[in-house]
């Protein structure tokens, strides 16, 4: 048995993140007791219709999210409970709605800095319905072995150290938080642990007090005594006693007050909870409190130190009079204990989980990216610079300073070739149309094919056949003739001998100029001058020359468009970003560039 | 609870309909010069000059100035400016009319568990004090107003007879909207004093607000004051300021003299620190707290602080078992500005006691207790130490 939160209680959660942090940690404890979970529903406009997962056990749970309290309950008739985790200034209406749910009996309010009117006005208007609002700033309520609510009792180790998976004897009714815990952790120590635990919250005005909770404490047979942790402020305490001292009562009641400190302060320094403030003639004092506890009969240790012992005294007086049978401890195996994740085990070694990928280039699992082992912040530090890294990620290796010249230059040349080109056009038809920059370029990205810019790697992939194969440049050209076609590589659109391309000149005459063996390059310039003498538009472009450099430096042939992918990319992003920054209005073809072929209007013949 | 100044309180009780003395918050005497050219009343009444500050017996310390005229009141303003009371430098000066009067009265609305309470004496000043009996009650159901009929019979409970009975139970009436209205939750006018025409005016306010309904009032453009009768320091607003920009809460309170430092986790279990500290004969540094697992930087913000009080022996990182602040997060920022403190020399001769559980407890543990490699005099004590034995052993040591 239990009080407030029991075996038969179904909770709406009213809130966002943390309403969903506290329902993970109400499924760990569902866990520990191996029940279902008790969270029927959540209520957050902002995500209605969506749902949130919540883990319960080893198995993942989708519980729905709605917009109201009353759409939460039609669904789910079962919801008896609601807590609320919305923000103070909205948190009023929407433990008022839930109070207004015939359904639910119970609000528990963990916000904190509600208004002290609204915490007032709720309390008053639950006493009137019958129900109970707790809190606000309520850290929640606990029934060992029964039901959790809210965050109460922590981690779940620390639910298993405080033997929460089964009920003890001691009932807890506290302001803090924090100390609600370690209450619960002192009970399982000092005695057989507790029944339930409740936060009434620290504010000035709860919405239930200490009373509330102890008549029903009384009315519950599996309690036998009660400890309160009171403070300075207000008179729940002074009501307490009153109530403990009225009529012989069932229940032992152990309290502690904390603000003693107050009498040796500064006049007029006050501290802790909102509602520990001391009243004007010194009513609410925590000696005050005190006296009038212990002349009601309950147990009042001096210190907060000595409330274990006394509990311990309380326990071994319940055992002697047989009022409480000591339950037997569960062994280390017994006791609950989490499913593991697979990041647990494979950090204990016990789990082999076979990978999905490989990568044997970069490992992004440290504080740095490591490319093929360096780290960047090194290679920056030591100089190395962007064709280095080409090197590294593309080729598996730290490229010569010469080598990271020409590909320096090769990405010069070819970072971009004005609007008119398929790849720019493309993409500023794209910018033009309104869609983003990855978009764009991407749509830019699609045309670069054996037409435009792609033809790198075909022509690095024959040169190098006639290269390995020791090809003449005539035998190539047969070779070519007889099984692909045009040599990729060679020819132009508009650039002939006459209008040589400056770009394929530069790079040639640097490359040639330095001290390197160029083969598959000089090859190359070999086949132009035939192909040249055929017909003037047939030279070397500048996807041949570049693929001929990149094969001469060792670079594999698959990667070798990408060198003109990566250049043009530069080009693409800063005619997109051009195109956005003059606010380029949508385009499109005029009619007069299109020969419409198509036949001329007819009449549609009959469906048959 | 939010206090709020004298010039702000009388503000609000103006806007619900009661009279208060004519009155001026004023940073200069040039700018009460500057005044005086539109306002009649500076120069034609007797005026009183205060130091509008969160400051108690401001009487004693000479920062109430009565009787003035316009000249006599510019020159106790350029006085009073920029003097310095401990930590505070006076930067404002409230000048109201002095208001002839005889009787003097008490009307006031406090919060109570079921709403408020409307408090009534037909003796006001110090006579109220010592005459507590005479203050009469009248108890508000929250979410009520008291009717007029209710008032008038608390007015005569307290002893007013004749016209003044439908005058108080107005005076009353106008407070109570005043605190209902404006989220208050305490509203104290002492005196309220009848002037030449007959009419009741508000002389002296205390105003205390719920600064947690803040939210709802956009006019609240005033600051609000430190409660306990002296200024905050500035470690004390620097705390407050980071305290209001993160989830969780981190807050300070310095208490001069004393040679026991706190940095306890948690509102609850704070006091109790404080209490263990009180019985074993300790003086108390401070008052600290940090709870609702604030961000790492924000507890180190507050350690900063903690470790800077001057004349310090022992700092108590005490907790009870945390329900979801992180101890390893939290103790990190605690480390960090230890760290720093400790190349700064602060913690020279200190000694660091720390308690602690709740989630990642092991780890935070295990990282405070690893402070001692680096030369810290800490010692490291887990759940299965009671709360507050680390105070005991601290101030046994001594």
């Amino acid at each position: 048995m239990s009080i407030l939160a029991t075996k038969e209680t179904h909770v709406v959660i009213q809130g966002g993140v943390a309403g969903v942090n506290a329902a993970r940690r109400m499924g760990e404890f569902r866990h520990m007791i191996q029940q279902p979970l008790n969270v029927s529903a959540f209520v957050y406009p902002p995500d209605a219709g969506k749902t949130n997962e919540i883990v319960c056990g080893n198995r993942l749970l989708t519980i729905p999210v709605y917009k109201t309290v009353a759409e939460a309950t039609a669904n789910h008739p079962e919801i008896n409970t609601s807590l609320v985790y919305i923000g103070a200034d909205r948190a009023y209406a929407g433990t008022k709605e839930a109070l207004d749910n015939s359904g639910i009996q119970v609000v528990s309010m963990i916000t904190e800095g509600l208004p002290e009117k609204d915490s007032k006005l709720l309390g008053a208007y639950a006493r009137k319905l019958g129900k109970v609002f707790n809190g606000p700033s309520s850290i929640g309520v606990l029934s060992a072995g029964e039901c959790r609510l809210g965050v109460i009792g922590g981690a779940f180790d620390n639910l298993v150290a405080c033997k929460l998976y089964r009920p003890g004897s001691f009932g807890v009714i506290t302001k803090s938080g924090g100390l609600s815990n370690e209450i619960i952790w002192i009970c399982s120590q000092f005695a057989d642990g507790v029944t339930t635990a409740i936060g009434i919250g620290g504010d000035a005005y709860p919405g239930t007090d200490y009373v509330t909770y102890l008549e029903m404490f009384e009315n519950d047979p599996q309690t036998k005594a009660v400890v309160v942790v009171g403070e300075m402020g207000g008179d729940l305490e002074e009501r307490a006693a009153e109530w403990y001292g009225a009529k012989k009562r069932r229940i032992r009641l152990l309290a502690v007050v904390s603000g003693f400190c107050q009498e040796s302060l500064p006049k007029g320094m006050k501290f802790g909870h909102a509602g520990a403030k001391e009243g004007l003639q010194g009513e609410g004092s925590a000696r005050a409190k005190s006296e009038a506890l212990k002349k009601a009969g309950a147990m009042v240790p001096e210190t907060f130190g000595a409330l274990g012992p006394a509990i311990k005294q309380t326990y071994e007086e319940l055992v002697k009079s047989g009022e409480v049978t000591p339950i037997p401890e569960l062994s280390e195996a017994e006791k609950p204990k989490l499913p593991r994740t697979v990041e647990q085990g494979m950090k204990d070694g016990d789990i082999l989980v076979a990978p999905l990928i490989k990568s044997t280039i970069s490992d992004d699992r440290g504080d740095e990216p490591l490319y093929e082992g360096y780290p960047a912040s090194e290679l920056i530090n030591k100089g190395y610079d962007i064709p280095h890294i080409i090197g590294l990620l593309w080729d598996k290796r730290l490229v010569s300073k010469q080598e990271a010249e020409i590909i320096r230059r090769i990405i010069i040349l070819s970072a971009d070739h004005g609007p008119c080109v398929s790849g720019a056009l493309t993409t500023i038809i794209g910018a033009c149309a309104g869609t983003g920059l990855s978009q764009a370029v991407a749509a830019g990205l699609i045309m670069i094919g054996p037409r435009f810019g792609g033809a790198v790697t075909d022509a690095g992939r024959y040169f190098s056949h006639a290269i390995a194969n020791n090809m003449s440049v005539d035998e190539f050209l047969g070779y070519m003739k007889k099984n692909v076609g045009p040599v990729p590589g060679i020819g132009h659109r508009v650039k002939s001998l006459r209008n040589p391309d400056k770009r394929v000149k530069e790079l040639v005459g640097y490359v040639k100029s330095l001290d390197l063996a160029t083969p598959h390059l000089d090859f190359a310039l070999e086949v132009e001058k035939i192909t040249a003498a055929k017909k003037d538009n047939l030279i070397l472009n500048v996807d041949g020359t570049m693929a001929a450099v990149l094969v001469d430096l060792g670079f594999p042939v698959d990667s070798l468009n990408g060198f003109f992918v990566l250049s043009r990319t530069i080009g693409l992003i800063g005619h997109w970003a051009d195109q956005k920054r003059q606010g380029s209005r949508l385009i499109r073809l005029f009619n007069y560039l299109v020969n419409y072929a198509a036949p001329a209007r007819r009449e549609v013949p009959p469906l048959k | 609870m939010a206090k709020v100044l004298e010039g702000p309180g009388m503000g609000l009780l103006r806007k619900w309909g009661l009279q208060t003395p004519n009155y001026a918050v004023v940073g200069s005497s040039e700018e009460l010069e500057q005044l005086a050219q539109a306002n009649d009343w500076l120069t034609k009444s007797s005026l009183v000059v205060k130091a509008h500050e969160a400051l108690g017996s401001r009487f004693k310390l000479g920062l109430v100035k009565v009787g003035l005229d316009l000249k006599e009141a510019k020159a106790a303003a350029k006085e009073m400016l920029g003097r310095t009371v401990g930590t505070l430098t006076i930067r404002e000066v409230i000048v109201s009319e002095a208001v002839d009067h005889s009787e003097e009265y008490y009307v006031a609305v406090k919060s109570t568990r079921d709403g408020a309470d409307v408090m009534v004496a037909n003796c006001g000043g110090v006579e109220v004090e010592s005459n507590w009996d005479r203050v009469k009650r009248c108890p508000v159901v929250v979410g009520d107003t008291p009717t007029d009929k209710a008032l008038e019979a608390l007015a005569k409970e307290a002893g007013f007879t004749g016209d003044l009975v439908p005058q108080v139970a107005d005076f009353a009436r106008k407070l109570f909207l005043c605190f209902d209205n404006e989220d208050a939750q305490y509203l104290e006018i002492n005196p309220v004093v009848r002037n030449a025409a007959g009419e009741l005016v508000a002389l002296d306010a205390v105003t205390l607000l719920d600064g947690d309904a803040k939210f709802r009032h956009p006019d609240w453009t005033f600051p609000f004051a430190a409660e306990f009768g002296r200024a905050y320091t500035t470690n004390e607003e620097e705390v407050m300021a980071v305290d209001s920009k993160v989830k969780g809460s981190v807050k300070l309170i310095e208490i001069p003299g004393g040679d026991t430092a706190m940095l306890p986790a948690g509102g609850g279990a704070s006091v109790y620190y404080s209490d263990a500290v009180v019985a074993r004969g300790g003086k108390l540094a401070n008052y600290a707290e940090y709870s609702g697992d604030p961000p790492d930087w924000a507890v180190e913000v507050l350690t900063d602080k903690v470790c800077s009080l001057p004349g310090i022996k022992n700092i108590i990182v005490g907790g009870a078992i945390a329900n979801f602040t992180d101890v390893k997060k939290t103790f990190g920022g605690i480390i960090n500005a230890f760290r720093k403190a400790k190349t700064e020399g602060k913690l020279d001769g200190v000694r660091i006691w720390v308690r602690r559980g709740g989630p990642n407890e092991k780890q935070g543990l295990a990282a405070m207790t690893a402070l001692k490699d680096e030369g810290f005099d800490i010692e490291v004590f887990d759940r299965r130490t009671p709360l507050t034995d680390i105070v005991d052993m601290a101030l046994a040591k001594k």
